[in-house]
């Protein structure tokens, strides 16, 4: 539901039905279904390093699109993502040891729960844009580290807190071959979920917040309330994607919720394309495989004889740091509009060679 | 246009996974020789804590590569492989997924606080033994003995006295240090440093044992871990009359600290953490480090411990003209790779070197000092229920005068091994 402007000409749509689907063909949707089940199989074929990667995109991917929800479709902004993520990851942990709430409920309630602080945070945050709001949810990212390391009854303070693994009928869900139906089954949940509400009113009116707040305003749209909802929703993402993160990993530490993480959930959005669901993936797919791509040539070279040379290994260290950074800004200057963008292009010249316009 | 960028994306947002996860399949190399175990080297060199994490990786590395050209483990040769994980977690998580899944890896060399902690639960279920640099005191339960603990580790291994027991034995040295002075009252002990889970880490531990001790513990004065201008915070401390500070932070932050205090003429003693005073930290202060306590498990490199000849050669595996001088973390990066090298021989001898017998290798002696490292590393003791293999802190004094750096041994504690203190 990005693009309800600058339709191509022969585009017609006669029904709302038409106007609303999630799959514009039917060939699309039925890609799609056989995508699914060939990632089901996926375990048969790939080994754990592949598979904790792809669970890694699925938790990384859930957040993200909360972020995107936010950022790119209701052009708010949050610095405080991170944040808000180990706050779910914290609270399903502690939901469930405290509690003794089953791990498969105590996911979804660490979201409503992220969800309720995201709110909180989203208050005064609501009334104010720009750079100040960026501040803002700067501040909450710092509050809520802040209190991850003074809560002893919620994160366990410095010890940091154990998480069970999900269990059903008996079932535990603690290996990578088992979590990575549950990471895969909520990734399609989630986003499916996101593309039904980006239809929905409330996504409509989102995006026309986005684009312009104050025709929105005078259109009837409760500004406060949805920028207030977008927080929420953001926030709930957040929260479910951290709490897949606690019961992956079983134990969470506040070390991981950094500035950084936030800042990173940044970087996923924009590379993969602001206002984009699918371009939420691409982005977190770059992000994740990145590193693991530049440590694989790394790897390489340290086969050869060049290998142990303490002096060329680090330094090539240094530019795989450094190449993140020049991946993100290259985006910027180049690519502006993201992954997604870039594959549309890709799509257009292959659709109408040799003939493209 | 935009329509088939979104026909596109619905489709693609569940197909390029499966192309990338079948890309990254065809790059990936695996198969390990029968004459080798794999042995994983999270470090970081390119990250927050690098500077101090990149001597302490090439300790583990220059012993590795040391151990290799001098016959391995009994004839087996250790492949091995250091990742730079730059403090990020999905990154160390991604290592050891990979190490485990294509590498069959038997024992993993860590780092700091962030990947340690991620792992516990992924070492303990594949029962890959876990070096650590991490020193965080609730890594020393292995079977939840003690009700306080709220996740048993136990397959994580350090070498060195744990955060909490570092700070114990400052506090003990503290108190010695007070009544040696003669002046009258109580002393007073307060805890210096940002509000994160390593420097947090001994806090509550440290403030309890210190009012046991008789000190009257003063609330914890908070200090980022990046340098700053912390005036303020001395301030408080000089208001406070505080006569014992341990300092949880390390780096910069500590340097800035110790400026910003003696500029406002604070009377307090400074101890820090193990990660908290090297000889570089103290060059770079300059004057002003004045009896500044720290603790260490291993000599200084001008040290002449006769274990010191083994590091000097293991040194020039990455330093051929065996010049370089190296901080002190460096030495336990040594000493840690040797327990595991010990450890694996015993392992080889009884049963073959997997990552349940190298464990069990790690009990298999008391009082135990790797061969060719006397002097340098600690005699360590762990058993099946208590993972503090050390516990003696060695404490030192650093001074810089007239633009040279001196280090002197203060004394050594010895902590008793209190059940109450175990992984806490």
């Amino acid at each position: 539901m990005s693009s309800l402007a600058l339709r191509p000409c022969g585009d017609f749509r006669t029904s709302y039905k038409q106007d609303n689907t999630i799959f514009e063909t039917k060939t699309i949707r039925r890609m799609a279904i056989i995508a699914i089940l060939v990632l089901c199989t996926a375990p048969l074929f790939v080994d754990g390093y592949v598979l904790t990667l792809c669970i890694q995109i699925a938790y990384l991917g859930i957040a993200a699109l909360g972020l995107n929800i936010l950022v790119g479709y209701t052009g708010q902004i949050s610095l405080g993502h991170g944040a808000f993520f180990g706050f779910g990851a914290f609270a399903s942990a502690w939901l469930n040891t405290s509690f003794h709430i089953p791990v498969f409920l105590s996911i979804p309630l660490a979201g409503f729960l992220t969800m309720a602080v995201g709110m909180m945070f989203g208050l005064p945050a609501a009334r104010i844009k720009g750079l100040y709001l960026a501040i803002a949810t700067l501040a909450s990212q710092f509050i809520i580290e802040d209190f991850f390391a003074r809560a002893d009854w919620f994160s366990g303070g410095s010890y940091g807190a154990a998480a069970e693994p999900l269990t059903m009928f008996g079932f535990a869900f603690d290996t990578d071959q088992s979590f990575y139906y549950v990471a895969l089954f909520a990734l399609v949940t989630m986003f499916i979920w996101a593309c039904n509400l980006l239809r929905s009113r409330d996504g409509r009116a989102f995006v026309a917040i986005r684009d312009h707040y104050l025709s929105a305003e005078i259109m009837g749209i409760k500004l406060n309330k949805y920028r207030l909802l977008s927080f929420g929703i953001s926030s709930f993402y957040a929260g479910i994607g951290g709490a897949l993160y606690a019961h992956y990993l079983g134990y969470v530490s506040a070390e991981g919720f950094t500035i950084f993480l936030s800042i990173q959930f940044l970087a996923m959005i924009i590379i993969g394309g602001l206002g984009s669901v699918k371009g939420t993936l691409m982005g977190v797919i770059f992000m994740v495989f990145l590193p693991e791509v530049l440590e694989s040539g790394v790897s390489v070279l340290k086969d050869t004889d060049w290998g142990n040379v303490p002096m060329v290994v680090d330094g090539l260290a240094y530019i795989k740091e450094m190449a993140i950074g020049l991946v993100i800004i290259g985006f910027l200057i180049f690519e502006p509009e993201g992954l997604a963008h870039r594959w549309a292009q890709i799509k257009n010249y292959w659709k109408f060679y040799p003939f493209s316009y | 246009m935009k329509k088939t960028t979104m026909k596109a994306a619905r489709q693609h947002k569940i197909l390029l996974p499966t192309l990338l996860a079948t890309a990254v399949l065809s790059v990936s190399t695996g198969a390990s020789a029968a004459e080798s175990v794999f042995v994983g080297h999270l470090a970081d060199m390119s990250g927050p804590t690098a500077f101090i994490g990149k001597v302490y990786a090439n300790g583990i590395r220059d012993s590795l590569a040391y151990i290799n050209a001098n016959g391995g483990i009994n004839g087996t040769t250790l492949e091995y492989e250091t990742i730079d994980y730059a403090y990020k977690v999905p990154q160390a998580i991604a290592a050891y997924k990979k190490w485990k899944s294509r590498k069959n890896m038997v024992v993993m060399q860590g780092w700091g606080t962030a990947d340690t902690e991620a792992l516990i639960s992924f070492v303990a279920k594949d029962k890959t033994p876990v070096f650590s640099a991490s020193y965080s005191g609730h890594l020393t339960d292995p079977t939840g003995k003690n009700p306080n603990t709220k996740k048993p580790a136990p397959y994580n291994f350090f070498y060195g006295a744990s955060y909490s027991d570092a700070c114990r034995g400052l506090v003990q040295w503290a108190a010695e240090d007070w009544k040696a002075k003669g002046t009258a009252g109580k002393p007073k002990f307060t805890h210096i440093g940002a509000n994160h889970p390593f420097p947090n880490a001994p806090k509550k531990a440290c403030a309890e044992y210190a009012t046991e001790l008789g000190f009257d513990v003063q609330s914890p004065v908070v200090v980022s871990m990046k340098p700053g201008d912390f005036k303020a915070q001395c301030l408080s401390i000089k208001s406070s009359g505080s006569n014992y500070g341990y300092i949880g932070n390390l780096g910069g932050s500590v340097l800035s600290l110790v400026k910003s205090c003696n500029t406002v003429g604070t009377d307090i003693q400074f101890m820090s953490n193990i990660w908290g005073g090297d000889r570089k930290t103290f060059a770079a202060a300059g004057e002003g480090i004045k009896d500044y306590i720290f603790p260490a498990m291993t000599p200084f490199w001008d040290d002449s411990a006769p274990g010191m000849n083994l590091v000097r050669e293991i040194s020039k595996m990455s330093d051929k003209s065996g010049e370089k001088s190296r901080l002190h973390h460096y030495m336990r990066g040594v000493c840690s790779t040797y327990f595991m090298k010990e450890a694996m021989e015993w392992a080889d001898a009884n049963g073959g070197i997997t990552g349940e017998n190298v464990k069990k290798g790690m009990y298999a002696q008391s009082n135990w000092v790797p061969k060719g490292l006397e002097g340098v590393c600690l005699a360590a003791n762990w058993t099946a229920e208590d993972h503090r293999g050390i516990n003696q802190v060695n404490i030192y004094k650093g001074n810089f005068n007239g633009g040279e750096v001196k280090i002197d041994k203060v004394t050594t504690v010895t902590l008793t091994r209190r059940d109450d203190w175990l992984g806490y």
